[in-house]
């Protein structure tokens, strides 16, 4: 499967997905006014994917900031590897900077509501 | 004066409703002079001005926040910032800068103003390539050259005053009018000086950081997002609430806010002043007095809510998709409060039959 790689913009965070590699990462921020539009291509992407996983999906996470019309892709996006984990291993690594902790409790609001292999790491 | 909401719509009025015009009032570092310029060019562009306006706008912008960076190692306190306003008003912009300087500096000052005053186009010219030819010669470097510079690009003259701080200070005023054309009456110049300095006063008093009022749309989010992050580049926390808080209220105006007299967006003012351990984020704009009742019914739910109740709110409009589209995901009033921990004050003012001013204000404390 073709890699998606969109870098970062001041309002868009960086997409880093890699199925031979076995890399998928989102990072830096996420501001858009339009986030539906944004993650679009991120969610066809991933619904491809899903049907021919990797025996093992490690998704990391490494926001800095995120507005809440980010977070209900998150969630969307949470869902969706869920799904994966059902016949394939998931894992969520949740990255927050030291002493972040608005990052920190959003990754536990997610690890609480989403039932799926969830870490969270200080950085 | 904050305490009472109106104070939004009164600084809106005061600067001139729909007519775009910002001030930051603070430490003037590089970044945040970065910042203040890209935001101008933003603007001038959505205006779509002309390459020679843009031009003229860019290097007096450049030339007054250098004199302010230049002269800021004088101050110390809070009470002494620097302070930079940039308006438009038909067709015509306006930058008015004002910094503290050494009393003993006024009489220099004076003087090279009066005698660029006193110059036509092509002595003006003149005279800047001698000054420049000394400052080689000598070394010494300054000596007025930006505001030989200030007076040719803008085509007009430059006016000033002066202001006592306190026995060794005075703020410096600068007011320069950029037009293609000639000066406006100058009974109009002196009234707006005054009314900035009037302003810088009550900014000084309210420690107003930063106030852009204006079409806000995602693009001037994102400078005024830069603009913030600059100042406070040393509070990681604090700086992201403030980020995060300031995300979520302008992009309510920008999706839901009305326009009014235009179509061009939605206008509106923001503005972030601090007062002892707090950070207050203010903002206001048009709304249809339609939507009035049901986003007041909205807000007052949020605010009745506890931690608790707020939080399951939040988890359960997390995964509501029925809400979710382009315009909507119904988390932000809910952020305001969690990330704030204070409730939202609000307010409706009635404008006419169709629109109220709708202001918000929000409040960070340093320690929560």
């Amino acid at each position: 499967m073709n890699d998606l790689i969109i870098e970062a913009t001041e309002e868009t965070p960086k997409i880093f997905f890699k199925q031979d590699k076995n890399e998928f990462c989102i990072s830096e921020r996420s501001l858009p006014e339009n986030a539906v539009e944004f993650y679009t291509p991120i969610f066809e992407w991933l619904e491809k994917y899903k049907n021919k996983p990797n025996s093992e999906t490690i998704f990391d996470f490494k926001l800095d900031y995120f507005n809440t019309a980010s977070a209900k892709q998150i969630t969307k996006l949470l869902l969706l590897l869920e799904g994966i984990e059902k016949s394939n291993k998931v894992k969520i690594r949740w990255f927050f900077k030291k002493g972040d902790l608005d990052m920190k409790s959003s990754g536990l609001r997610y690890d609480k509501l989403i039932d799926i292999n969830f870490e969270l790491i200080e950085y | 004066m904050l305490n009472d909401l109106s104070f939004a719509f009164q600084l809106f009025e005061g600067m001139e409703k729909d007519n775009l015009s910002y001030i930051y009032r603070g430490l003037f570092t590089q970044g945040v002079t970065d910042k203040i310029i890209s935001l101008t060019e933003t603007n001038l562009a959505n205006f779509g001005e002309s390459s020679k306006m843009k031009k003229r706008v860019f290097s007096i912008m450049v030339e007054g926040l250098q004199n302010i960076t230049r002269h800021q190692d004088v101050l110390s306190q809070d009470e002494k910032s620097g302070i930079f306003v940039i308006q438009q008003k038909k067709n015509r912009y306006y930058i008015t800068t004002g910094n503290p300087i050494a009393k003993d500096h006024i009489p220099k000052l004076t003087g090279q103003l009066d005698k660029i005053n006193s110059l036509e186009k092509e002595e003006l010219k003149k005279f800047y390539k001698s000054v420049l030819n000394d400052n080689m010669m000598s070394n010494k470097g300054g000596a007025g050259l930006g505001l030989i510079e200030m007076a040719r690009k803008s085509g007009n003259k430059l006016t000033y005053d002066f202001k006592k701080i306190d026995d060794e200070f005075s703020y410096f005023y600068l007011y320069t009018e950029i037009s293609v054309s000639q000066n406006t009456e100058d009974k109009d110049v002196i009234y707006s000086l005054t009314n900035i300095k009037q302003l810088h006063n009550i900014l000084n008093k309210e420690n107003v950081l930063l106030i852009f009022n204006g079409l806000l749309n995602q693009d001037n989010l994102i400078n005024l997002l830069s603009i913030i992050e600059e100042h406070m580049a040393h509070a990681l926390l604090l700086k992201k609430r403030v980020f995060n808080i300031m995300v979520e209220m302008l992009q309510n105006i920008v999706k839901h806010g009305d326009s009014f007299e235009t179509d061009k967006g939605n206008s509106g003012i923001f503005f972030i002043n601090k007062k002892g351990n707090s950070y207050f984020l203010n903002s206001g704009n048009y709304i249809n007095n339609k939507k009035v009742d049901n986003l007041k019914l909205k807000i007052e739910h949020v605010n009745s809510l506890d931690d608790k109740k707020l939080n399951k709110f939040y988890n359960d409009r997390l995964f509501n998709f029925q809400i979710d589209s382009s315009k909507e995901a119904g988390l932000g009033l809910i952020e305001l409060r969690l990330k704030s921990k204070n409730k939202i004050v609000y307010n409706f003012y009635k404008i006419n039959d169709k629109f109220s001013f709708f202001t918000i204000r929000t409040c960070i404390e340093y320690n929560a």
